[in-house]
């Protein structure tokens, strides 16, 4: 029995020393390992329609032929991506433009590198809403100031777009009261009345619609023309030290990005694999749009409007951010 | 006695089931919210023909068992040497007790910015929820040390190593079983939490994406998972005790009753 016990603990020992040997490896190949010309990069991502072209990309050979091999993670939000990319753990990560602000005028070096993804730019067809439960005596984004609006994060994007389409819908975008809550389980709160209206994107906007939720407004596509709604971005040592791989990374994502624009049928296909929608949501859900070069004039509207509203501590630099 | 207990569990489980069937189907919830038995049974065999499943299995284990283990290991011999070295304890008792309250689930920045989405968060965040069940089952059982024993081994002449491994050591092992068996379940509880919560590959991850993804009967599936494997944990756990326990009155006693 004792010599049990002592064989126990020494194979506990063992295995704690590999593990701490296997975690100091893991993280001296971090730069990026490259072998026989192809570069291994690790993209953080969110399992979300809007990073489909990443996949894409993979599946069609858009990265290999520029010499990349991609290395995707997925993480739980966006909280997770820019840590990891800044501390060198990514080399790539992809997070909505007001998160980025945010980072940038928090001194934290971060750089867009590529497009992540667009509004549709067409009212009432966009892959994100702003939708009012079923039976709500709302017709108009207008009656929504003073009501209670769910939104996936308090001061980020949601907040500007939802103020927009108030804004333009004629109402008082000062007197939203927002509420924080997981797009997943919005569908719910509205059906249970918790919330008066929900910023909402695909599948649950989908899953909203078909229990009887209305669509009152768009954001994306309120706040302004093709808005930039997300983009990839890395670290600013990595980018100055890796311009090749960034370039490469840049061209291959603009091919991974207009192909996707142009088969959705197969974006569809391909976010079935990395996500768990189900087969009758993921046909009926509307697709955002993938542009091959983010538009610097939306995000500097983001920007601005942010900085209106209170999210950035100072002026954001949207030149100094961009690719 | 013993079929009848059987009998009356297997009743108890078949009459919960039944009811996780009826109540979604007569609308008392609803039925996108809480999908009834038969759905979340089929969702469960999708999920169990599917590759995916098996590697999210494979990492949640990986980060269970590594974690586990290295806690265990840290938390025996820090327990047996804050003991035996003298005035060890006293010095680190109030350190012990401060940091002993922090859940670990407080500490899922912190492994965010150190290790990202990786295993090496779930590893923290284990190890560091599972060490202190180990440490102070330690620290306890080294204490009931009967002093007599301890007395007449050294008028023996038996050395330190000598008396940690025949005196110390049997007395305090039942403690020490006992803190591995809370751990292990700790340890399950908290690489699921990391999982799910920072995104590291494994159950958790795959429970997130299913209600990201708005699956809800594939999520209710791989909860049921978590279920599963909790309960098979608790399982090995009590019959490692045992085995490591056979000579010991307390699981003696169990025996011949």
């Amino acid at each position: 029995m004792r010599r049990l016990i002592a064989g126990l603990a020494t194979g506990t020992f063992l295995l704690a020393a590999t593990a701490c040997g296997s975690s100091g490896g893991s993280g001296s190949s971090g730069g990026g390992a490259s072998s026989g010309g192809t570069t291994t990069i690790k993209v953080s991502t969110i399992p979300i329609v809007d990073t489909a072209p990443l996949y894409v990309g993979q599946a069609k050979g858009f990265y290999a032929k520029h010499g990349l091999k991609l290395s995707i993670s997925q993480a739980q939000g966006g909280a997770a991506i820019v840590p990891g990319v800044v501390s060198g753990q990514y080399q790539f990560g992809f997070s909505n433009v007001t998160s980025l602000l945010i980072a940038q005028t928090n001194n934290v070096p971060v750089k867009a590198v590529a497009e992540g993804v667009n509004s549709t730019g067409k009212e009432n067809a966009d892959f994100c809403g702003l939708v009012v439960p079923k039976g709500s005596s709302i017709t108009s984004a207008k009656q929504l100031a003073g009501k209670k609006v769910a939104v996936n994060n308090l001061n980020n994007i949601g907040d500007t777009t939802v103020r927009a389409s108030v804004r333009k819908a004629g109402g008082d975008p000062s007197k939203i009261k927002f509420v924080e809550l997981p797009f997943d389980q919005m569908p719910a709160a509205l059906d249970k009345g918790q919330v008066d209206g929900a910023f909402i994107v695909e599948p649950a906007f989908t899953q909203a619609k078909s229990e009887g939720a209305k669509n009152v407004g768009s954001p994306f596509v309120d706040a302004a023309a093709n808005l930039t709604v997300a983009m990839f971005f890395t670290s600013q040592q990595y980018a100055q030290k890796n311009p090749d791989v960034v370039k490469r990374f840049q061209a291959a994502t603009k091919e991974a990005l207009a192909y996707s624009d142009k088969n959705p049928a197969e974006v569809r296909k391909i976010v079935g694999t990395y996500t768990k929608i189900p087969a009758a949501l993921l046909s009926k859900m509307t697709l955002p749009h993938w542009p091959a070069e983010p538009n610097q004039a939306s995000i500097e509207t983001l920007a601005k409007e942010g900085r209106q509203d209170g999210l950035f501590k100072s002026a954001p630099d949207v030149d100094k951010l961009m690719p | 006695m013993k079929g009848l207990n059987t009998a009356l569990g297997a009743a108890g489980l078949a009459a919960f089931l039944a009811l996780g069937e009826v109540v979604p189907r007569t609308g008392l919830v609803k039925e996108s919210y809480f999908p009834p038995t038969s759905r979340i049974a089929s969702a469960l065999w999708d999920e169990i023909t599917d590759g995916a499943f098996w590697s999210a299995l494979g990492d949640t284990l990986t980060g269970w068992a590594i974690g586990l283990a290295i806690a265990v290991g840290a938390g025996v011999v820090v327990g047996v040497l804050v003991s035996v070295v003298p005035y060890l304890r006293e010095a680190t008792a109030s350190t012990i007790e401060f940091l002993r309250p922090i859940p670990s689930v407080a500490l899922i920045p912190l492994a965010v910015l150190l290790y990202g989405t990786e295993l090496r968060s779930v590893l923290l965040l284990v190890v560091y929820a599972s060490f202190w069940q180990v440490l102070i089952q330690t620290l306890y059982g080294v204490q009931d040390v009967d002093p007599v024993a301890e007395e007449t081994a050294r008028s023996y002449g038996l050395g330190t190593w000598a008396r940690v491994r025949h005196v110390l050591w049997p007395t305090a092992l039942p403690y020490v079983m006992t803190g591995v068996r809370l751990a292990a379940a700790v340890a399950l509880i908290l690489a699921i939490t990391a999982e799910l919560v920072i995104g590291a590959p494994g159950l958790g991850q795959q429970i997130a994406v299913a209600q990201s993804s708005q699956a809800v009967p594939e999520m209710y599936a791989l909860i049921v998972v978590t279920g599963l494997l909790g309960l098979l944990i608790n399982v090995g756990a009590r019959t490692v005790e045992r085995r490591a326990l056979a000579w010991h009155q307390s699981v003696r006693g169990e025996v011949a009753v």
